[in-house]
């Protein structure tokens, strides 16, 4: 018999997707943010977080995320979310903008139509790993692989990243 | 580490102030003259930087030029304004990550705290 596991549900665009909780290192306030000219279209900038330059990303922006392109209205609705969700991946520490963030417990997985049902609900099939129920909405357990491999955040990034890798000293030291 | 507080349309940044050589005001230099991707100044010829572009901002209304130039490398960036040298310790400044960039000619380098709002510090090595 399997533990419950635990999730953080969020809510990007029109959907209502999660990420497993234990990536999550915390659920803040959106914080304010610099935006990065330069940046990925889907990185609405940086905020610092205990000292550290926290990458905010707007899955809302990240084209490849949905199955259907997006009016771009909506794609400046996200703006306005009010969280940010801080995830621990590998070396790098990056924020996801959210509304509605909640923690929930797991629920099994429907076991048929997730492709059909992630595609209905907006999100490429590529990026869910599970459809979950919760009472009345299906929840979209998002590949947390999948989804930060393709926003370009290395799983792991090596203590003595040379040129072009990693993260610089800005200060020349 | 002194930084120069400048402002491009809606953001401001910051530029390590040893870089800085000269601040050109274009209304009282009559030997500076603009080109689309250089500056030519005193018969010299400068890169121009164009953080207006970058940032997706017309130009502003009211513009100074730096002169930056560090070992051999220099260049000319213009700005809407420039209003405060801030001391920031280094270790306050905290890298970016380099994956948050869309191409490999990223102009900013650091972030830091500038009265509780996040701050970019221009990279020297972009810029130069």
């Amino acid at each position: 018999m399997s533990g419950t596991s635990w999730l953080i549900r969020f809510r990007v665009g029109d959907a209502e997707a999660a990420l497993p909780v234990g990536i999550v290192r915390e659920v803040t306030a959106r914080p304010r943010i610099a935006r990065v000219p330069g940046s990925h279209a889907f990185v609405t900038g940086v905020a610092l977080h205990g000292g550290v330059a926290l990458p905010v990303y707007d899955l809302a922006r990240f084209a490849p995320l949905w199955s259907v392109p997006r009016p771009r209205s909506r794609e400046r609705a996200p703006v306005d979310a009010d969280h940010v969700i801080v995830c621990d991946w590998g070396e790098a520490r990056l924020g996801l903008l959210g509304n509605d963030v909640d923690v929930v417990p797991s629920a099994p997985p429907e076991e048929s139509q997730d492709r059909a049902h992630a595609s209905r609900c907006g999100l490429s099939p590529d990026y869910v790993r599970e459809i979950l129920h919760r009472e009345d909405e299906a929840v979209l357990l998002l590949d947390p692989e999948r989804l930060f491999a393709s926003l370009g955040v290395p799983a792991a990034e090596p203590r003595n990243a040379g040129e072009g890798g990693g993260e610089d000293d800005p200060a020349r030291r | 580490m002194k930084l120069l507080m400048v402002s491009v349309g809606q953001d401001r940044y910051a530029v390590p102030a040893d870089i800085v050589t000269q601040i050109l005001d274009p209304a009282l230099e009559s030997e500076l003259h603009l080109e689309p991707t250089e500056a030519v100044y005193r018969g010299e010829r400068f890169p121009l930087r164009n953080l207006h572009t970058g940032a997706g901002e017309e130009r502003g209304v009211s513009r100074i030029y730096l002169v930056l130039g560090a070992a051999r490398n220099r260049a000319i960036v213009p700005v809407d304004g420039a209003d405060a040298i801030r001391d920031v310790p280094s270790t306050a400044i905290a890298p970016l990550p380099s994956y948050i960039f869309a191409g490999t000619g990223r102009v900013f380098r650091g972030v830091f705290s500038d009265g509780g709002e996040p701050r970019l510090l221009l990279d020297q090595e972009g810029l130069l």
